[in-house]
């Protein structure tokens, strides 16, 4: 399986004339430092106001909270809760490459998927699920029938996790997983 | 951690509202007089104690308990059944949050859920918290509190559900497993 995570970002580190040294030279990074603050981490209440600030979610709506946990903790890798300016970076990338698939398959440009759109979009990023499981999917992120942007990021954010999770128990690789009633409850509630 | 164990919260035995003070709160919750209780009717109405608006998936998750025909609210009859639901968890918060502060930290929770039957690890309150803690305070408020109980309740019936030797192991398919998480969480 692949995972559907979109094209590349679009913005190359800039070189300045007789440019910075380091990090400071990749543009992202001022965006980033006015995002974190004093601190130098982005938190999930910073990362909502720079992504609705960013309009990603399209009508100038709020960026989900839950979802910008998810993508917190889907790149957390020192479980701090918080994003250092790497973490950011990838995020980023991650977001554009979601963004730009998103709207190749919102075709009318109406800023929501619907369900049979959802489904095309997951079967490309390589998952092969039956129609009973995509249909389960569908509805848990679905209002009225529609899923905007910020649902579609969490529902692959939480395919990607889900799908980790499952693999490192499939050790065969035949499909088939074993879970203790703790680590069972431990990873669905951890991601 | 167990399972096998009762881990409901206990029901409490008071005598029931009568209809009439019930049909009262109803009216005034149902605004829009359609007779029935949508989610945001319910949200309004719903105090979590902190002056913040009441967790808008908990109001998701009672009302889809409730409502048998699926309409998006629920009508008087099934309200009746909402409101009991509320109460008692209302009377089980309260009980455990002992310092009346109208939130449940760690060592709360830990007494609550052990309370219920769960046996679960030190670390794992940790997670719980995290994951419930919508006000970032390191504790959990009432609505965040139900919402907690009925995914680990969610989450504890469907791994049963498979665990048909009861011995604390299932083996899933992937699309089972899928099927599972994303039906609860």
């Amino acid at each position: 399986m692949s995972y559907g995570y979109g094209a590349a970002p679009g913005g190359q580190p800039g070189g300045f004339p007789g440019g910075f040294p380091g990090q400071q030279q990749d543009p992202l990074f001022g965006y980033f430092s006015a995002v974190a603050g004093q601190d130098g981490q982005i938190s999930a209440e910073e990362l909502q106001a720079c992504l609705t600030q960013a309009n990603f979610s399209g009508g100038y709506k709020p960026f989900n909270l839950e979802t910008c946990r998810l993508m917190i903790n889907m790149l957390d890798r020192d479980m701090s809760g918080q994003m250092g300016f790497n973490e950011f970076k990838e995020l980023w990338a991650v977001m554009n490459g979601w963004k730009q698939h998103f709207m190749s398959i919102d075709r009318d440009m109406s800023g929501t998927v619907d369900a049979q759109e959802m489904n095309q979009a997951i079967c490309s990023m390589g998952y092969r699920l039956s129609p009973q499981a995509m249909n389960i999917i569908v509805k848990r992120y679905s209002t009225h029938g529609k899923i905007t942007f910020d649902d579609y990021v969490a529902c692959c954010v939480k395919l990607r996790s889900l799908t980790d999770i499952f693999r490192r128990r499939d050790q065969a690789q035949q499909g088939a997983a074993t879970f203790q009633y703790d680590d069972f409850i431990q990873c669905i509630m951890s991601t | 951690m167990a399972y096998h164990n009762q881990y409901r919260p206990p029901h409490y035995n008071q005598a029931p509202p009568d209809q009439a003070f019930l049909w009262n709160i109803f009216q005034r919750v149902d605004k829009d007089r359609s007779g029935a209780i949508s989610d945001t009717e319910l949200q309004q109405a719903l105090s979590n104690g902190t002056w913040t608006p009441f967790n808008p998936v908990t109001v998701r998750s009672i009302i889809s308990m409730f409502d048998r025909e699926n309409k998006g609210g629920v009508n008087f009859n099934e309200f009746a059944g909402v409101w009991k639901y509320i109460t008692d968890w209302q009377n089980i918060f309260r009980t455990y949050d002992r310092d009346n502060s109208g939130f449940i930290d760690k060592n709360e929770l830990k007494q609550a859920l052990t309370g219920f039957g769960y046996r679960l690890s030190d670390q794992f309150y940790n997670t719980l918290i995290e994951k419930f803690d919508r006000q970032r305070k390191g504790q959990v408020a009432f609505d965040d509190f139900i919402q907690c109980c009925i995914v680990l309740q969610r989450l504890t019936d469907v791994f049963r559900r498979y665990d048909t030797d009861q011995d604390g192991w299932i083996q899933v398919s992937y699309e089972q497993y899928l099927s599972m998480v994303f039906n609860i969480v």
